[in-house]
């Protein structure tokens, strides 16, 4: 078997995995797992307003998998993409409620703007781990807890809207990121997600950059010795990867929410690290986990409102999906402690 | 529904006609939608609801919103697309947006919003008078502080607090309440007023109001949901004063809380859960539920009690009946 087979394999193991341990668990609460399965799946794909509602959810999650991608393929962990989504989104809304711009042009600016703040604020812990070698896991673990409150200051005291729940002025609908279709709330920043991920894994597989940039991720001294600039290339690999977190942001203010909230959208920073891990850091692969959370999320709306087996059940099997990738991890590090590294430099 | 159906053939077979002819109305489905049920005032709706389930035997479904707002529009769609239920009670102003597009949606599905007053007049307002209750809540803070060091655990900072959680209209009307009453009842207290800008941070909670100590207030008022319960335990661990919100919280730190603004969600759920099932139709206006129903009520702690002087129990029940009668206005907060 070849190693991305097995791979494959694995992932898909450790997922049914905790698809049998979800389904005790929903025995436990009294319900029947075949019901509560069909149900997630008639939530996910039942009619075209389902699957529309879940490629809505997977939309963040793709973006913000992506991200980790860029940032796990060159050796770097970023656990700051919910903050730099954060902020991504909030700097988008400033520009769609503060700045009168043409149709397109705004919305184009927007995104542009978010992306410069995702970078910007991941550019504090990525200097920090290139200059003093800090560990990046928890620098940018960190700063999404001041940028989640920073944009909450930012939102209450300074552009609150009057009246009402805590949330900026609505954006102005020059720069609304177009809908896909008239029934659902699905936008354009699905496809900006697919062809991201999919430049990305072009980029990876094609250039020389790409190149050098694996090689620094998978073995940095070997690359160091080649002559790339390590530091260098670890610096900048954050600033995209942070770039896109921040991307993330502006499509879900300019594409869904139309605003910014205190607090909008938390979690799927995370969710977007897990299904780039999933995906073992390939983007084309992060598109499938991320369809998968996506779906399991939309599926899970339906499943509360017609069974008695709570939404949440989502989240323990995807917490249980966590804990069986990282065994596989270790188990499979203990035999060849390289291909470890490789996967993740904890 | 086949499972009523043949029940009820059973039953008329089995038994009077009477039986028959009550299964043949459509059972009262009812379902509510909040991200908050697991805290104060949610806790109080769900304790209306599961009151009106057990004694009018409804269909109940309770919804968790979760906190994503993404999630929203879907679990309202979700909910209402069957036109199953006959009422869907929805708490929470996050969800505002997202009702008012499921409303717009489906136009013959009746939402019950728990909690203020929307724009639109297709949906039905439980509307609280928590002014009328912060007032009261107002007065006995105000006194209380004005005695000093007469009171036990009161400085001479002739101040009172209040903790938000957000700056929204329903808080700043629990704000307004609180200083009218204060100045009414003890002109010479000032309110400091802070919000936390969350409802689900107890240690902010906690952080705020022994700032509010320090600045010698010794009654800090919690309106902050979650966050509040870091108003109770900084009352506790400061030995100084609190007064809760929503639920009765005296038991939350002993000693220390003079008493709770109650806010009955419970009753209103109920009465109106109970209009539905008598067969008078709920339909969209507005519903306040004031001191004169006992919507809202300022209950003291039976431990304070006991403590509080008699000029201080007489001037609220004075209060109260002015309340009640008209005689003395409570503004709403704009």
């Amino acid at each position: 078997m070849s190693d991305r087979l097995r791979a494959v394999y694995g992932q898909l193991l450790a997922v049914l995995f905790a698809l049998a341990i979800g389904a005790i668990i929903i025995l436990m609460v009294d319900e029947s797992p075949v019901k509560v399965f069909m149900t997630l799946l008639r939530g996910a794909f039942g009619d075209q307003a389902k699957i529309a509602g879940t490629l809505l959810q997977t939309t963040p999650i793709l973006i913000c998998g992506v991200a980790a991608c860029i940032g796990l393929r060159g050796g770097m962990f970023n656990v700051g993409i919910e903050g730099q989504l954060f902020l991504g989104g909030f700097a988008a809304a400033w520009v769609g409620f503060a700045l009168p711009l043409p149709a397109g042009v705004h919305m184009l600016v927007g995104l542009a703007v978010a992306t410069l703040a995702g970078a910007a604020w991941v550019a504090i812990p990525a200097f920090f781990r290139a200059r003093y070698n800090t560990n990046e896991v928890v620098s940018t673990i960190l700063s999404n807890y001041v940028a989640v409150l920073l944009t909450s200051y930012f939102t209450i005291f300074l552009f609150k809207r009057p009246g009402g729940w805590s949330e900026t002025p609505p954006i102005l609908p020059t720069a609304y990121l177009p809908e896909l279709f008239s029934f659902s709330r699905l936008n354009w920043g699905l496809v900006i997600g697919l062809v991201l991920a999919l430049s990305v894994a072009w980029f990876f597989r094609y250039t020389s950059k790409g190149y050098s940039i694996s090689m620094v991720g998978s073995a940095p001294k070997f690359a160091e010795y080649g002559g790339v600039n390590v530091k260098r290339q670890g610096f900048l690999v954050l600033l995209v990867s942070g770039a896109v977190g921040g991307l993330a942001g502006g499509v879900e203010t300019l594409g869904v929410h139309h605003r910014f909230m205190e607090g909008f959208a938390p979690g799927f920073g995370f969710d977007g690290l897990i299904a780039a891990l999933l995906a073992n850091g390939s983007p084309i692969g992060t598109i499938v986990t991320a369809l998968f959370f996506g779906a399991l999320r939309s599926g899970s709306l339906l499943l509360e409102v017609e069974t008695t087996a709570s939404r949440e059940i989502i989240t323990v099997i995807q917490a249980l999906i966590i804990l069986s990738v990282s065994a596989q991890v270790l188990m499979k590090r203990r035999g060849d402690s390289t291909a470890g590294e490789r996967r993740w430099k904890f | 529904m086949k499972k009523i159906i043949s029940k009820c053939i059973f039953a008329g077979a089995a038994l009077v006609a009477s039986v028959s002819l009550a299964c043949a109305q459509d059972k009262v489905s009812v379902a509510a939608i909040s991200g908050y049920f697991a805290q104060g005032f949610g806790v109080s709706i769900v304790n209306g609801l599961n009151k009106a389930k057990t004694d009018f035997g409804i269909d109940l479904k309770l919804v968790d919103t979760g906190n994503r707002a993404l999630d929203y529009e879907e679990q309202f769609a979700n909910l209402a697309k069957d036109g199953k239920y006959d009422l869907i009670f929805v708490m929470g102003w996050e969800l505002v947006d997202a009702l008012q597009k499921a409303s717009a949606a489906y136009p013959n599905q009746r939402f019950v919003f728990i909690d203020g007053v929307l724009d639109s007049d297709k949906m039905i307002y439980a509307n609280f008078a928590e002014e009328q209750g912060s007032f009261i809540a107002g007065a006995l803070a105000g006194m209380i502080e004005s005695k000093g060091s007469a009171f036990d655990k009161i400085g001479d900072g002739k101040a009172i607090g209040f903790v938000g959680g957000r700056d929204i209209p329903v808080i700043r009307n629990f704000l307004g309440g609180y200083e009218q009453g204060s100045k009414y009842a003890a002109p010479d207290i000032t309110v400091k007023p802070v919000f936390a800008g969350t409802f689900d941070d107890p240690a902010k909670g906690s952080e705020l109001t022994q700032a509010l100590y320090n600045e010698g207030a010794d009654i800090v008022y919690n309106v902050a949901g979650p966050t509040g319960e870091g108003v109770m335990q900084a009352s506790a661990a400061a030995d100084k004063y609190s007064i809760g919100v929503d639920i009765d919280m005296c038991s939350t730190a002993p000693g220390n809380v003079l008493g709770s603004m109650l806010k009955r969600g419970d009753i209103a759920v109920y009465s109106l859960i109970k209009d539905e099932v008598e067969g008078h139709k709920v339909m969209p206006g507005t519903r306040t539920f004031d001191l004169a129903s006992g919507g809202v009520e300022l209950k003291v702690c039976d431990d304070i009690a006991p403590k509080i002087p008699e000029e201080v129990k007489a001037k609220l029940d004075e209060i109260r009946k002015g309340i009640v009668d008209g005689s003395i206005k409570v503004a709403k907060a704009k």
